[in-house]
């Protein structure tokens, strides 16, 4: 789920940046920091879309360095357990396949593939009905549920299931070429 | 005793029944009366007590004499009086009697006793029904009376220093029951003679049986001419401990159906069944076994008769009775009488739904502590399928189970009693004794107590948890679905699925792959096995590891044991690419040819030519890829590589290089050497600076011997920070010695640089702006050098290599070398 919120974080700069444009250069490196990041608490954050307010710099002893205090409005998204997510796959192995939602690496187990669904290895391996109808394989675009995350410091791993109702592929790249 | 029992119930049946039965008891009588004949001549005073007032407490030498009586009256030929005192206690222990047993039945004799002279006169019965109405108040009494001896009473028996000691002596092995009997038989001639109370030989007591008796003279006297005991050889039990001499550890077996067992000997030794039907009174029980039955065996022998012993065990394997048919083996089919159930006979074996049931003696199972394994659970439950068996089987091996560990804040479920599928959290922990709040909030208001076995552990998919027992010991993952009690996981490493009971798993947040050491290998290890054969480990089970070969092409994962490897490989040698580049441990590389063309990673480990890269993107072999180096390219700004490996030792030529860094990595070891030809961009004597917080020792000079370290370099002097002495001198640069044992204050930014590099290598870019910072900043080196040490590993911990730039450690740019390095190479990045 995306969020639009606000964080708040101590920027560092240094001295050279300071000038007329410092302003400028602290937002510029607060996107480079920031964006692309992951917390456990709130997620990936996606990108800065504004800045609330920068506090008063202070010199940091011995460096020369000044931290700001900076507040930023950012949407950030954090999946959840029992959301619908739709994610491109990535790859596919005899465990199952991987898929991203943007930031967010999702795994989806054999065992949670519909059981009519076998796996298929070869040059491109894939899942495929037994009828052939509905194949997943690399680049397809799949429907999923979220059944568990795990938060690491830097990075949100899901596994997900397409054994459900409503789930599984919704557009096939072997369909349409 | 049984025969006993049924003439007392007889003769609560009506008249008629009782003249029959007269005759019957005749006879039985006739040779009763013999009995209590000498019973009264022994111990009338004793029946008198017994009479007023015999209650089970009153002592335990009597029940005793009587077993002895009876077992002379009925096995024995009628002897004198005196001897019956030696023996009884033996023959006690011998038929393994309890105390309880004899006691009652002692009790049940009088009556009879008293009862028959009734009888032999024909009394109505009126009369009769009363004395049988008297009788059974009488025992039901006792009954009572013996449950309620308390432990008073029983302290009281407790042997005493008045009471005879036990003796302990030796006799030789496996024939201790023998010289128990010659004992026997020599209180059976010798009478009082003999002094000794009583003779134990103890079935699980080897080279040892126990002799009762006041004075150790007596033993030594009745040891006397028998053979096989060493009579030299007497030691005394200690009062305290002759309890435990004569403790029986009885098992509670309970058994109940359902329950798991372990076979204990035979072709079954070992292997789990079910418990199908107890029979308590005769200590059997039916089990459900999957047999191991070998058809052909079978086959043959009802062909042609050949009794061949096979040594080897059939593996086990469900019982297909068409097969057996197939075979021509007769196969009857019957109905078992009482339960209805159709059994299919093949000889006297009968097999119903593929499994054998087989009726054993409860001894020859084992009932305690009983852990079925997944795998044994999973052949039983393959064909209850959709039975009652699976829940059922499985919730009575939770019952079986030993210890649960329930812990505080454990999510739960009720698998017992009316409670049952309600889900709750532990409270408390008592003991056996859970307390549980229910999730259903109407109900949460007060804690629930329950047994420990009412209770399994609950989880919901996605939960992170980790195994603590059992063989996947110590992995983690995160629950994919639940089925009963099993849990589902997906591990969080090998994205394998693993199966695994409730029971052994815990909530957890942590990320390990399983265990990862034995000894003194660890996951990930490079391991000689033998002269040709190395492989690094990629999983360590709980006594073995796999080992992934050491063989390109194609992969070979080998289960080792802890003792099959031979060493572990701790040597970090370097190869070269396809392009001569050369690599080192830790520089990422990618494959360019064969089976895992494409794939990159750093490399792990170089031996023999062959690298192990870990490619965080293959799943199979916890990553591992084994390649030739040959096959491998170098990645990551190749192009300087070549330059700068064209000469990788020539940073040994420079004067005053610390000798230790040169020929750890020619990457690193550029670092000076380069600097020299690349000094149109560095400032002159740039590479001097590497010995900038080098460790040094003067040779010469008034400070001759004194070690060091380099803060500055003036012209052809440098000044030395004196570790001894609080100042700083300066000495002529010819006139140090550069210290082998190099400073950690100087390694700690090298080994930071290095493993850095390769994930830090996209931001390299960044850096480049701030070249001029710098430079700027090598113009004054004191500064420099008295930085490099404290402020890099000031700030390592805190940033990662990313942020390097913007957190500003100018400092250590100039003066680490690795960053010497890095910057030519980032201009090629940004052409």
């Amino acid at each position: 789920m995306f969020f639009h919120i606000v964080l708040e974080r101590n920027m560092q700069l240094h001295p050279r940046h300071f000038g007329r444009d410092l302003r400028e250069k602290l937002v510029s490196k607060l996107m480079k920091d920031v964006e692309g990041t992951c917390s456990g608490r709130h997620g990936f954050i996606v990108a800065i879309t504004g800045i609330e307010s920068v506090g008063k710099g202070l010199i940091r002893d011995g460096t020369g360095f000044v931290t700001f205090p900076v507040k930023y409005q950012c949407v950030v998204f954090r999946p959840f357990k029992g959301e619908i997510l739709e994610a491109v796959v990535t790859m596919v192995n005899k465990m199952g396949f991987f898929a991203e939602a943007g930031p967010v690496q999702i795994f989806v187990s054999n065992h949670l593939i519909p059981d009519d669904m076998e796996f298929q290895s070869g040059d491109v391996p894939n899942y495929t009905t037994s009828d052939g109808s509905v194949k997943i394989q690399k680049e397809s675009e799949v429907r999923l549920k979220i059944i568990g995350t795990r938060v690491d410091a830097t990075e949100i791993f899901c596994i997900g299931t397409i054994k459900d109702d409503f789930l599984g592929v919704i557009s096939d790249p072997g369909a349409n070429a | 005793m049984p025969r006993r029992r049924d003439c007392n119930d007889d003769a609560v049946h009506e008249e008629e029944e009782e003249e029959e039965e007269e005759e019957e008891d005749e006879s039985y009588r006739r040779r009763k009366r013999r009995r209590s004949d000498f019973i009264d001549d022994l111990a009338e005073e004793d029946d008198e007590d017994d009479d007023n007032g015999g209650t089970g407490g009153s002592g335990r030498r009597r029940p005793r004499r009587r077993t002895a009586s009876e077992f002379f009256d009925l096995e024995a030929a009628v002897d004198t009086d005196d001897d019956e005192e030696e023996e009884d206690g033996e023959d006690d222990f011998i038929v393994d009697g309890g105390a309880e047993i004899p006691d009652e039945d002692g009790g049940r004799r009088e009556y009879r006793h008293r009862l028959l002279p009734q009888e032999d006169q024909e009394e109505d019965l009126e009369e009769l029904t009363r004395s049988i109405k008297q009788r059974y108040a009488r025992s039901a009494h006792v009954e009572y009376d013996e449950e309620a001896t308390d432990h008073v009473e029983q302290q009281a028996l407790l042997p005493s220093v008045r009471d005879p000691k036990l003796w302990m002596v030796k006799c030789e092995s496996g024939h201790e029951r023998k010289v128990a009997g010659r004992l026997m038989q020599e209180a059976i001639n010798r009478g009082s003679e003999l002094q000794i109370r009583s003779v134990v030989a103890l079935d699980h007591l080897q080279n040892y049986i126990y002799i009762e008796a006041c004075k150790e003279a007596h033993v030594r006297e009745a040891c006397k001419g028998i053979h096989n005991i060493y009579a030299a050889n007497i030691k005394l039990v200690p009062i305290k401990e002759m309890t435990d001499v004569l403790t029986v550890e009885c098992e509670a077996v309970d058994i109940a159906r359902g329950t798991w067992v372990r076979m204990k000997r035979g072709t079954y030794k070992g292997d789990l069944a079910m418990a199908v039907h107890v029979n308590d009174m005769d200590q059997r029980v039916i089990v459900k076994l999957i047999p191991r039955v070998d058809l052909h065996a079978l086959a043959n022998k009802e062909g042609r008769e050949v009794p061949k012993k096979k040594a080897v065990i059939p593996p086990p394997r469900l019982m297909n009775i068409d097969e057996a048919r197939k075979m021509k083996i007769f196969v009857e089919r019957k109905q078992d009488t009482r339960t209805g159930d159709y059994f299919d006979n093949i000889g006297s074996m009968s097999f119903r739904d593929g499994f054998l049931y087989k009726t054993v003696a409860l001894k020859s199972t084992r009932t305690q502590n009983i852990r079925p394994t997944f795998d044994e659970l999973e052949k039983f439950r393959q064909l209850d399928e959709g039975g009652n068996g699976d829940v059922a089987s499985l919730s009575t091996f939770f019952a079986n189970r030993k210890k649960v560990r329930f812990m505080k804040g454990d999510h739960v479920i009720v698998v017992k009693g009316e409670l049952s599928n309600m889900k709750g959290h532990v409270e408390k922990v008592e003991e056996d004794i859970v307390h549980i709040r229910l999730d259903q909030k109407d109900l949460a208001v007060e804690t629930l107590a329950f047994s420990d076995k009412e209770l399994c552990k609950y989880f919901e998919k996605g939960n992170h948890v980790k195994v603590i027992s059992g063989l996947y010991e110590g992995a983690t993952g995160m629950v994919e679905s639940v089925e009963g009690h099993v849990v589902n996981i997906i591990s969080d490493i090998t994205k394998e699925r693993l199966q695994v009971l409730a029971d052994k798993v815990v909530q957890s947040s942590e990320v390990t792959s399983d265990l990862t050491r034995i000894g003194e290998y660890e996951l990930h290890d490079l391991v000689k096995l033998d002269n040709e054969n190395f492989g690094v480990i990629i999983r360590v089970h709980s006594e073995a590891f796999q080992v992934l070969k050491g063989m390109p092409g194609r992969p070979e994962v080998a289960l080792v044991g802890l003792r099959e490897i031979k060493e572990k490989v701790e040597k970090k040698g370097n190869a070269q690419d396809r392009f001569k580049n050369q690599f080192a441990v830790k520089d990422m590389v990618k494959v360019i040819e064969g089976p895992y063309k494409g794939k990159q990673g750093p490399v792990k480990h170089i031996f023999r030519g062959i690298v192990f890269i870990h490619d965080r993107h293959h799943l199979e072999h916890a990553g591992f890829i084994c390649a030739k180096s040959q096959s491998c390219e170098l990645i990551g700004g190749s192009g300087e590589n070549c330059d700068r490996n064209g000469k990788p030792f020539s940073s040994r030529l420079v004067p005053l290089r610390t000798p230790s860094r040169a020929p750890q990595s020619p990457m690193r070891s550029s670092g000076g050497g380069p600097a020299m030809s690349y000094g149109g961009r560095q400032r002159g004597g740039r590479g001097d600076d590497a010995l900038v917080g080098a460790d040094v020792k003067i040779r010469l000079g008034p400070f001759k011997g004194c070690k060091g370290r380099v803060v500055a370099i003036q012209g052809t002097s440098v000044r030395v920070e004196l570790e001894a002495q609080m100042k700083v001198v300066s000495v002529d640069r010819n006139h140090i010695a550069d210290n082998d044992s190099v400073s950690t204050a100087f390694r700690e930014p090298y080994r930071h640089g290095l493993g850095s590099e390769t994930p830090s290598h996209p931001s390299r870019t960044p850096l480049h702006p701030s070249m001029t910072p710098i430079r700027d900043h090598g113009a004054t080196p004191i500064h420099d050098g008295m930085r490099t040490p404290m402020v890099d590993r000031a700030w390592n911990p805190m940033s990662p290599p990313r942020y390097n730039w913007e957190v500003g450690n100018a400092a250590s740019w100039g003066s680490s070398p690795e960053y010497q390095l890095s910057s030519p190479r980032s201009t090629a990045y940004q052409e």
